[in-house]
């Protein structure tokens, strides 16, 4: 940094993803606060730390290797080839390659002077991850055994969302190339992908004792504090408005980068490097969250639990184009998408007997999906990177977002890197014997020896004198 | 109707960057021109969404008050495991 324009550029950008992270926390939060607010009294505790847990879990394996991971992928391998190295091979070199950038073992992970932009960008992507393991995390709550349940938030967390994440939520992406995939905020690379998860692990977990009576007919087995769950779902809210912020880079001056000579043109971009404006952005999360709660509500017939997961529905099913929608674009998705997903959550239960505590799969999953494939259709034709556009299936240029593409895309990122491997592992420790919790101990509760050992204690204090 | 096909040549098109600047067009929402098309049908959604819910309130309350419960019958639901 030797000039002030480059100098504040850099500074700016360093500071922008350091307040997303901070803002993003709150998703975490949020997280906690609403499975414990929806969670019945006996499971409060474990039911907290099981979320709270995945914290400490995915990052030292997001720092051992998802971020690598996520810069070496990007070719497939052997899909398309990178347009920084010219090779379908692993990405590590070229500027943004793993080796440089994201290597555990490379001095540049670490405290490095000429480098302000590579940690705040780590722990943005980070707590993308935790946010992946903790959309699951909710839908298992009661019944899980903590030990599956943080192998489960590593292959989200740590590998499957971001092999996603590198095939099409990256600048030299396959599925861009290949698909025309495009997904600004996630609808797919985050949601889809774990709403797909989930379902795969509750397809072998199996219900709570008691959701279904014998004849197959499901119970609603409400929040124990809806309260909590308000609360939880604001700090979300919050968290992922800071989610849409990390999501750009702030300032970047497109001229040089597209190869455009003697052009200056600073803008805000995607995470495709696409310009976009964080004004328009901020207008479109606001109307999509406004889409999903009056759908929720108009759709649950007032249903406090389903209106605040709708607000979050809407934001998702919009997600994928809201850096390009018109604001009432992005509206009437939330709102189309937000049905379908509440519709879905009710046939997928009764049909399959699938258990979804939170409704996680539908709130994320299904409005993700259907974000993806609405996108499609809206955006047809809109190029899906600026460093060019091609055709579909070629791979050596990027295609332009497309109906099929996009199908596509979403079925890769909720069956193939979601339902899937969530299915086999979810299998692997069922057959294991290490899945779920013994059935004595989901009826006594998994906090009953905390209770009772706090029950002796207080007893023991109320009755003291001395 | 994409309105953006070429990033690059939507940054550039006609303008002489030497003695104008960079100039762009600066709508790039799918369908420029409808917007009060889009305004239109986000008001349809939300009257159509007021008629009803508010309908759906009417009757939800109409069957609540018809049942007549007491003051104190509200505590016989509340959940306490």
């Amino acid at each position: 940094m030797t000039d002030q324009l480059g100098a504040l550029t850099t500074i700016f950008t360093e500071f922008y993803y350091w307040i997303t992270v901070v803002l993003m926390f709150l998703i975490h939060v949020g997280f906690c606060v609403y499975e414990v607010g929806a969670s019945r009294y006996k499971h409060h505790q474990h039911t907290l730390m099981k979320n709270t847990m995945l914290i400490p879990l995915v990052t030292v394996t997001w720092f051992f290797f998802g971020w690598w991971l996520y810069w070496a992928l990007p070719t497939g391998p052997g899909i398309a080839p990178s347009i920084m190295t010219e090779s379908t091979g692993l990405v590590l070199g070229g500027g943004f390659g793993a080796n440089e950038l994201a290597n555990p073992t490379n001095a540049l992970m670490a405290v490095n002077l000429n480098d302000h932009i590579m940690g705040v960008f780590w722990a943005a992507f980070l707590l993308f991850a935790w946010t992946a393991a903790s959309i699951v995390s909710g839908a298992v709550i009661e019944r899980i055994t903590t030990f599956a349940f943080g192998i489960l938030a590593i292959a989200i967390g740590s590998v499957f969302w971001t092999i996603d994440a590198s095939w099409g939520w990256h600048f030299d992406g396959w599925m861009l190339k290949m698909l025309g995939y495009h997904d600004a905020y996630a609808s797919g690379v985050i949601h889809a992908v774990c709403g797909g998860f989930a379902l795969g692990i509750l397809a072998v977990l199996g219900p709570r004792i008691g959701k279904f009576s014998s004849s197959g007919e499901p119970r609603n087995i409400g929040p124990r504090n809806p309260w909590l769950v308000c609360v939880g779902l604001f700090l979300i809210y919050t968290g992922f408005w800071g989610f849409y912020a990390a999501c750009n880079i702030p300032i970047f001056d497109l001229g040089p980068e597209y190869g455009m000579e003697g052009v200056t043109f600073f803008t805000a971009t995607n995470i495709y490097v696409t310009p976009t404006t964080l004004s328009g952005i901020t207008m479109n999360f606001l109307l999509s969250l406004a889409g999903g709660l009056l759908a929720g509500y108009w759709i649950s017939k007032g249903d406090p639990f389903w209106t605040y997961s709708g607000g979050l529905a809407g934001i998702i099913a919009a997600s994928a184009g809201n850096d390009l929608y018109h604001p009432m674009q992005s509206l009437i998705i939330a709102g189309v998408g937000t049905a379908i997903a509440y519709k879905l959550h009710y046939w997928v239960e009764r049909k399959f007997k699938i258990d979804d505590a939170v409704g996680a799969v539908a709130v994320h999953g299904y409005a993700g999906v259907v974000g993806l494939i609405i996108c499609g259709f809206v955006l047809w034709g809109y190029p899906s990177s600026g460093y060019g556009v091609g055709s579909m299936w070629v791979g050596t240029d990027y295609a332009p977002i497309n109906p099929l593409g996009m199908f596509i895309g979403a079925i890769i990122m909720f069956g193939v890197l979601g339902f899937l491997p969530g299915w086999i592992l979810a299998k692997i420790l069922h057959a294991a014997g290490k899945l779920r919790i013994p059935r004595d101990v989901e009826l006594a509760g998994l906090d009953y020896n905390i209770m009772e050992q706090a029950r002796k204690d207080e007893r023991a204090v109320a009755s003291s004198n001395r | 109707m994409a309105t953006v096909t070429n990033w690059i040549e939507h940054l550039t098109t006609d303008v002489d960057t030497a003695t104008e600047g960079v100039q762009v067009a600066g709508s790039v929402y799918p369908h420029v021109g409808s917007e009060l098309l889009f305004v239109l049908a986000g008001i349809v959604f939300w009257l159509v969404w007021t008629f009803y819910t508010a309908a759906g309130e009417e009757e939800e309350q109409g069957k609540l008050a018809r049942k007549r419960h007491g003051s104190n019958d509200y505590k016989n639901n509340i959940t306490e495991w």
